[in-house]
């Protein structure tokens, strides 16, 4: 095993966690929030990157296409929570079990319009090709998809720490009525979250479409390894999510490149031994 | 016998007499789709087992499914075993499996267990597409059927036999020891904890015997087809099965039978017209848990009870869908749900229901 090997695997494993980072953070945010497990997250990150796909092609620009996947998910975030997860509030496993629902139909609905085969988002020129790092060359994709997540997770972790807005949804995960009868208006909150899950899952799909490829199944195959990342951090926490994602992210790279009949197994194995020891996850409360 | 049993026996009377009889009224195509139906209303009864009765709701029990026929096909093709190694070893890789998947998620509840049971059903897929020696992507071929059997029509009367012999089997265990802690574990988790009972075991017998029966569903269903692939093992696989359940009422074990017949009938006549039946099957999921999270059996009972004048005997034994109303939140919050679910409301139920019957 060389040293570029492992530089290399360390890189793609870096860069994958980064993808998984966006998926995860929207994920762990809204159950943190409102107890929602979103099992259409996945679906979410398919279809915001099919819609960058058509956005890219029809336009020849990348950065359109990247405005137009978490814009279509913001849309799709808001009615979902409005019209559909606003009736059953509260009641934990229903809420759930109709996300289950939404992600058949878009699936669904994503081989209807996208057809079955496996398509990639152009980046735009000046990210195509290799860069020098100084050890090792690597896809400048990559770093800048590395870039953006430590830019968007500062931004996030800024943005819960030091704002009022952090402030409301830290202390809605504390206690939700209280925050209700600070005169607060929850219902509001509540949309606010969703609706940013859903645009860092579609943001994530965006940012998929250039690193890995869409296909049907790519939206469970994306929503098994935010599961993995959750499960592993636990569910609810911003560092949790982080750590998480880094775990899975390397675990996978080696996993793939030095046993690739077994991949799966370097998913399952850290998460047999998380839930047997720590069944809330690393950084799970409670 | 109470007027329950009474009811219930009749029910499955009824139902045998008209399972013995369809070979007799319709032609094979039809025959080998009320088969199928059956298969899947096992599988959905294995569901129900667990989430109706235990409260934990299983999003990969198609990954548990997948495994019995795997044991099956593996044997029948790899190995070209005999039907007494493909049974031995379809049962052995089923305990096992869901020995090591009830290790990890005992120590879990509500969504918590929803979202493991989900990563491992999707594990099990993930191993199959990618595994060369279960003919990855291929899939297996060259199961055959025991010549005894081989006939659509024997076949189908085995199904029956297997089916209401493994529904009895579990209907038995609702009522046991173990079926009155696993009822308790839905309503109080902790309540149950503080009278001493080790939670993760009763987890893990739960997960074992509702494991046992959808591995004997896949077994039965790898016959069927003669064939299987890792669509067998899909996400849509454990989705549908809880739809399943759910669809027809959970916690009712003769619920999810209706929920697996209108589920089957459905796609393969609507199948027929559109391409699109997965978002059919994705609508009926979202509506049902809208307008009826408590099925077709508990729309019925609470209908049947409002007529009765709401004394509250529907003929029903642990059929109101608690599972469905449990609040936000584990351990001291479960007081919240025990304390709501009070007996004077007899089979309570849904959002619509509520605001008719008061």
């Amino acid at each position: 095993m060389s040293l570029d090997f492992i530089a290399v695997q360390l890189l793609n494993g870096l860069s994958f966690a980064a993808l998984l980072f966006f998926l995860a953070s929207g994920f762990t945010l809204i159950f943190g929030l409102m107890r929602i497990v979103n099992l259409a997250h996945g679906a979410f990150y398919l279809v915001g990157g099919y819609v960058a796909l058509t956005t890219v092609a029809a336009t020849g620009n990348f950065w359109l296409g990247l405005l137009a996947g978490p814009l279509a998910m913001a849309v799709t975030g808001l009615v979902t929570e409005r019209v559909l997860l606003r009736p059953i509030r509260g009641r934990e496993l229903p809420e759930v079990l109709l996300t289950v629902g939404i992600a058949f139909v878009f699936a669904d609905m994503a081989l209807e319009f996208w057809g079955g085969d496996p398509r990639t988002i152009q980046p735009p020129e000046f990210l195509r090709g290799g860069m020098d790092l100084g050890f090792v060359t690597y896809p400048r994709y990559r770093v800048f998809v590395m870039l953006g997540a430590l830019l968007v997770g500062a931004a996030l972790f800024l943005l819960h720490s030091r704002t009022r807005y952090g402030a409301i949804v830290r202390a809605g995960v504390d206690d939700r009525e209280m925050i209700g009868a600070l005169g607060i208006d929850i219902d509001r909150v509540f949309a606010g979250i969703f609706v940013f899950g859903s645009v860092l899952a579609g943001l994530a799909g965006v940012i998929g479409g250039g690193l890995l490829s869409l296909l049907p199944g790519a939206d469970t195959e994306i929503l098994l390894y935010s599961l993995a990342v959750v499960i592993i951090g636990g569910l609810g926490s911003l560092p949790g999510a982080v750590i998480g994602s880094l775990i899975v992210g390397l675990a996978d790279a080696f996993g793939r490149a030095l046993a690739p009949e077994l991949s799966y197994f370097t998913l399952f194995a850290p998460m047999a031994l998380i839930l047997v020891l720590r069944p809330r996850g690393l950084l799970g409360s409670k | 016998m109470s007027r329950a049993h009474m009811f219930g026996f009749t029910v499955l009377a009824v139902a045998v007499a008209v399972g013995v009889v369809v070979p007799y009224a319709f032609g094979s195509y039809l025959v080998s789709i009320v088969t199928l139906a059956l298969i899947y209303s096992l599988y959905a009864m294995s569901i129900d087992l667990m989430g109706g009765y235990g409260g934990l709701v299983t999003l990969g029990q198609g990954g548990i499914l997948a495994t019995g026929s795997y044991g099956v096909a593996y044997v029948a093709a790899r190995l070209g075993g005999g039907f007494g190694q493909q049974l031995l070893w379809g049962v052995l890789a089923t305990v096992l499996i869901s020995a090591v998947f009830a290790v990890m998620a005992m120590r879990t509840s509500q969504v918590y267990f929803l979202m493991v049971t989900l990563a491992q059903g999707m594990i099990v897929w993930g191993f199959v597409t990618r595994s060369t020696r279960l003919g990855a992507e291929n899939g297996l071929r060259g199961i055959a059927r025991p010549p005894a059997f081989s006939a659509y029509w024997k076949y189908y009367y085995l199904c029956l036999a297997i089916v209401v012999i493994c529904g009895l089997l579990m209907a038995l265990i609702t009522r046991s020891p173990l079926g009155l802690s696993m009822r308790a574990l839905k309503d109080s988790e902790s309540r149950l904890h503080m009278l001493g009972y080790n939670l993760a075991a009763t987890k893990f017998y739960v997960f074992m015997l509702s494991g046992f029966f959808a591995g004997v569903a896949g077994m039965l269903l790898a016959y069927y087809t003669k064939f299987v692939s890792p669509s067998n093992a899909a996400f849509a696989i454990s989705g549908r099965g809880v739809l399943m359940a759910i669809l027809g009422g959970i916690g009712t074990l003769f619920g999810p039978v209706i929920g697996a017949f209108i589920i089957v009938l459905t796609e393969n006549i609507l199948s027929l017209y559109i391409a699109r039946w997965t978002t059919v099957l994705g609508l009926i999921f979202i509506l049902t848990i809208m307008f009826a999270p408590d099925g077709l059996v508990g729309a019925g009972r609470s209908a049947f009870a409002r007529w009765r004048g709401r004394r509250g005997d529907a003929g029903g034994t642990g059929g109101r869908s608690d599972l469905l109303e449990a609040r936000h939140g584990a351990g001291p919050l479960d007081e919240r749900s025990a304390v709501r679910s009070d007996p004077e409301s007899g089979s309570r139920s849904g959002p619509l229901e509520g605001e008719t019957t008061t």
